[in-house]
This record gives C-alpha cells, structure tokens and sequence, in this order.
C-alpha cells in the first residue's frame, strides 16, 4: 500500500516499574485511517497500556510511534496537537467524567482545544444532540445509569472531532440495550471517517463489527489479519485463550455433517448464517413438493 | 444517594439564574444578622418557606424536618444563655436549688428566641440556596464573583468524588456485611479499619486514573468549562430588588432605633 499509515508503532516497549518486566515488548503495528480494528488479548497482555502510549500519556521507553508519518512529538505543543486528533474512552466512565454537571463535561476538551466559547457551545449542543443525551442532561454525573455515563464519556471525546478514537472495552458492564447503543454509536463514528480501535473480549461482535483484529500477547503482536484469518487460526486462538465465535463454530459442524456446503464464504454473522439455512429449508421444500407431486 | 444533594434537582426554581437566587440568598442572610430583629426573622423564614416549598415545589414535611435539624441544636445552645443559677431570683421565673436560683428574666427570654429565630432565618436563606441550586450552579456563580480558581475546580472534583468514594465506600461495606464482616463490635471496628485504608488506596488510583484522563483531553492546568446557561428574569430581578430595599428600610429602621 502506498498509503501511509494514520498510527504506526515501530518495536515500542513499556514498562510500568522502570524495566524489571515489560507491558509492551517491542511491538509494531500499522493502522490506516477509516480502519476499524479490534484489539483482543488476555487481560494483562498490554492493550490498555497501548492505547495508552497512542494518546502519548504512557511514552514508550524503546521504540517509536508515528502518526501520518510523523514521529510522536512529546513537547507540551506536540502532545496537544496528538491528542486533539487522537481521543481516548475510558472503559471506566467514572475515571474520566470529572464534573456532576453533564454540559460541563462535554465542554472541557474542547475548550481545551481553544475554540471559543460561543462555537463551543454550539458544538457541545451539536454532540448532545447526536448521542441522545438530552433525555438525561440535566441530570448530575452521581445520578446516571452506567449506559447513560458511557454515552457521555463518548460524547467528551467526540466534541474535540479527533481522527482516531480509541475504546477500552466499551461494553464492559453495560447492558443489552445500552451495548446496542453504543455499538450504533461506534458505527455512526466510522461513517463521519474516523479511525475506530476498539479492545474487547466479546469474539462475536469483534468477527461482525471489525476490519482487522490485532491480536497481542504478552506484549506483542501475536497476529493482525482479517477477522476470518484469526478467527479460524486455532493455534492462535489457543495461545489467548480466546473461543471462537459461535458462528463460526456452528457453521463448521453444519458443514462436517453435510447440512451446508463448505465451499459457501465464512458467515461472519449470525444473520449470514440463517441466511443459508433458510436457503436449505426451502430447496428442502421444493424436494418435498416434487416428491408429493409423483 | 444523598437526599439532600437530590432535592435540588427536582426543584421547579432549578432553571432560574443561579446568581439571582445567590444573590437573593445571600442578601438576605446578610440583613437577617445584622439586624437581628424578631419581626425580620419571622418574615424571612415564612418567605423563604413559601419560596422553597411553594415555589419550589420541595415537599413541606422534607423542608421542615431539615429544619429541624439545626433548631435541635438552637434550643440547647440559647438554652445556655437564657438560664442563670444565680444568687437573687429574675423576674421570668426562679426554681429555688440549695442557697440559689435557677433562674432567667424576660429580657434574657426575648433575646434567646431572637438568637434562635435570626439563626433559623440564616439557615432558611442557606436551605433555599441549596435546595434549589445545583452545586455546579453554584460553584459557576463563585467563578462569577472571582473566587479563586483553585478553589473552584477543587471543589468541582471533590464535590464529583464524594459520590464516586461514596459509591466504592458502600460496596465494601455491603460485600464486608454479606461475609459476617459486622457481626460483632470487634469484628466491625476491623472491617471498618480496612475499608478506609482500602477506600484511600482507591482513591489514589483513581485521582491517577482521573489525571490521565484529563491530559488525554488536553488539560492545561486550568479546568475550562462552559456552564448552561439560564438567563435572568426581568420579573424576579424587580422582585428581588423590592424585597431586599425592604429588608435594607427594615434594618436601617430597627437598627437606628
């Protein structure tokens, strides 16, 4: 590709007590803009320290980072410029939601940004808008459901319009409803064209939602392909301790016993799947039909 | 979670300007204790009632059982200064107890219910602000009125933090509860030990945690935020103005006398 990617990582390493063992060990990655990429790995195996490092709050000790090309600038400027295009949710809305007052909230980065005031109100009333958190504006940090302070910690984010936004396990203690919410919200951020990186344990979601899945261990790539690629990677899946997706699981044992053709494309949802079943059912049917006319 | 911190948000003067009803509040307050006069009191506090209750729509026995918090308080103090053991008896009355008198005098009398209604008054000022002002609200006035930054944004992260520490304290205490961690004054004088030594190492974390947070979104040292904003109401404003020239009439008045 001829492109340059939005967010390389070249060899970084990272160590949270001064080098005795390491969270990053020496890993290298490429991101291009528009990707949607899920970061998936047991816990400990560095995906937060990462994102981390992409936001340039953790510095790498070895090992660069480079953003269109350029590499991370870790002066007082540099840092503002990086982190005005590159935003990161927390997966604990409580570590960042500062403020009880919710429009207080949404308005800090921004202005952080140094929009003035009267076009950051109108910005910050743009994203209240769009992630449906009027319902609950008026309401104080203390006082909102989980679902609702995730949808506000996104809201923080999206106001500064970053290139890249980067979610720590979004779903992490949501529930159904509020997990469809967000996760409409997530599709929403790649249709405006931003680069989405997303950590997650849930393998269904990852194989349906993701363009490529970055798989770490220990601190490193271990493989980043095509969510097919890895998810029918065994040896792979295996080493994270990772299941594979149930899709994947079922549409296997309905091509071992003959059911479905296995020269038909990996489903790689659950709607795919049903798709070709009903499509047996009514060849079935026909068979059936044709039987009863002899 | 906390009664008092949720009243507030449900009071119907919520969306009225927050500097109007500091203002107000404030005012008021201030004239109550200068002048110090019975009369005063009785109207602030029968003002302050209708506005909080009335206007604010704050259920009535919610209002007065918090006022009855401090008046608890009130009698048992001003109870010091109206009673005397004194050789001679006054002129209120006298319980004669050995060679001397229990005893208090009119005079006494009128100025320990002066002190108790000028104090409830004060209170009342304080309970309308409080009550019908969200502390973000709040704190935005004091930026308002050049209050030290510092102290603003401090009070803006703790005021957020008391109800994150509040949260984890009652999970603890609750998971300590389901494991027989309360089940006698020994055991219970330890679970408390422990929570708090954990609940102080959370809440480094979390102020770590928070930190990072904040420099992910580019803080500078300074914490900007916009505030929503409710513009004042022509009406209210004359209306606060009328009262407080009252106020002020009534103090200059009480006070030359």
């Amino acid at each position: 590709m001829n492109e340059t990617p939005i967010l390389r990582a070249e060899n970084i390493y990272y160590s949270y007590d001064n080098e005795k063992s390491h969270s990053l060990n020496g890993l290298s990655l490429e991101i291009f803009r528009g990707r949607k990429v899920a970061f998936m790995g047991a816990n400990g195996s560095g995906k937060s320290t990462f994102f981390l490092c992409c936001n340039g709050i953790n510095r790498p000790s070895k090992g660069t980072l480079y953003y269109c090309g350029e590499p991370y600038d870790y002066s007082r400027k540099g840092l503002l410029r990086l982190r005005s295009k590159v935003g990161i949710i927390f997966q604990d809305p409580d570590d960042q939601l500062f403020s009880a007052s919710v429009y207080q909230e949404i308005s800090f980065g921004i202005l952080n940004l140094g929009v003035p005031p009267e076009e950051a109100r109108k910005e910050v009333e743009q994203v209240i808008d769009k992630l449906e958190i009027t319902p609950f504006r008026h309401k104080p940090a203390h006082a909102l459901s989980g679902g609702q302070k995730k949808q506000v910690s996104i809201a923080d984010i999206l106001v500064m319009h970053p290139d890249i936004i980067i979610l720590d396990e979004p779903a992490a203690a949501l529930d159904p409803k509020h997990t469809i919410l967000v996760n409409k919200i997530v599709d929403q951020l790649t249709e405006d064209g931003i680069t989405v990186l997303m950590s997650t344990h849930d393998v269904d979601y990852a194989l349906e939602w993701a363009d490529e899945i970055v798989l770490l261990h220990e601190g490193q790539v271990l493989m980043h392909g095509s969510p097919l690629d890895v998810f029918t990677d065994r040896q792979v899946l295996e080493k994270t301790n990772l299941a594979q997706p149930a899709v994947l699981q079922l549409f296997e044992s309905l091509c071992k016993k003959g059911i479905l053709d296995a020269s038909l494309p990996l489903p790689r949802d659950l709607r795919t799947l049903e798709g070709y079943i009903e499509n047996i059912q009514t060849s079935d049917q026909t068979h059936s039909k044709t039987i009863k006319r002899r | 979670m906390i009664t008092i911190d949720m009243l507030c948000y449900y009071s119907r003067l919520r969306y009225m300007n927050a500097m109007e009803k500091f203002t107000y509040a404030v005012l008021t307050l201030l004239f109550c204790v200068v002048s110090r006069s019975l009369a005063m009191a009785i109207l602030v506090l029968a003002v302050n009632g209708i506005l909080t209750v009335k206007k604010g729509g704050i259920p009535f026995s919610r209002y007065g059982h918090y006022l009855m918090i401090p008046l608890a308080f009130l009698i048992l103090s001003t109870l010091a200064v109206i009673v005397n053991i004194s050789p001679t008896p006054f002129d209120a009355f006298a319980l004669p107890v050995g060679g001397s008198y229990i005893t208090a005098s009119y005079a006494s009398i009128h100025k320990g219910v002066q002190m108790i209604l000028t104090a409830l008054a004060s209170v009342s000022c304080l309970y309308f602000l409080s009550f019908n002002t969200p502390m973000t609200d709040i704190l935005s006035v004091l930026k308002r009125l050049h209050c030290p930054d510092l102290l603003v944004e401090l009070m803006l992260l703790i005021y957020r933090y008391i109800f994150v520490l509040l949260g984890i304290s009652f999970s603890i205490s609750l998971s300590q509860d389901s494991r027989l961690g309360n089940k006698d004054f020994r055991t219970s004088m330890r679970s408390f030990g422990t929570m708090v030594s954990v609940l102080f190492v959370r809440a480094m974390a979390r102020s770590g945690a928070l930190y990072d947070a904040m420099e992910a979104r580019c803080y500078d040292g300074r914490l900007q935020v916009l505030d929503e904003q409710y513009p004042p109401k022509r009406k209210e404003i004359l209306w606060i103005i009328f009262f407080e020239s009252l106020l002020l009439i009534f103090t200059i008045w009480s006070r030359v006398k």
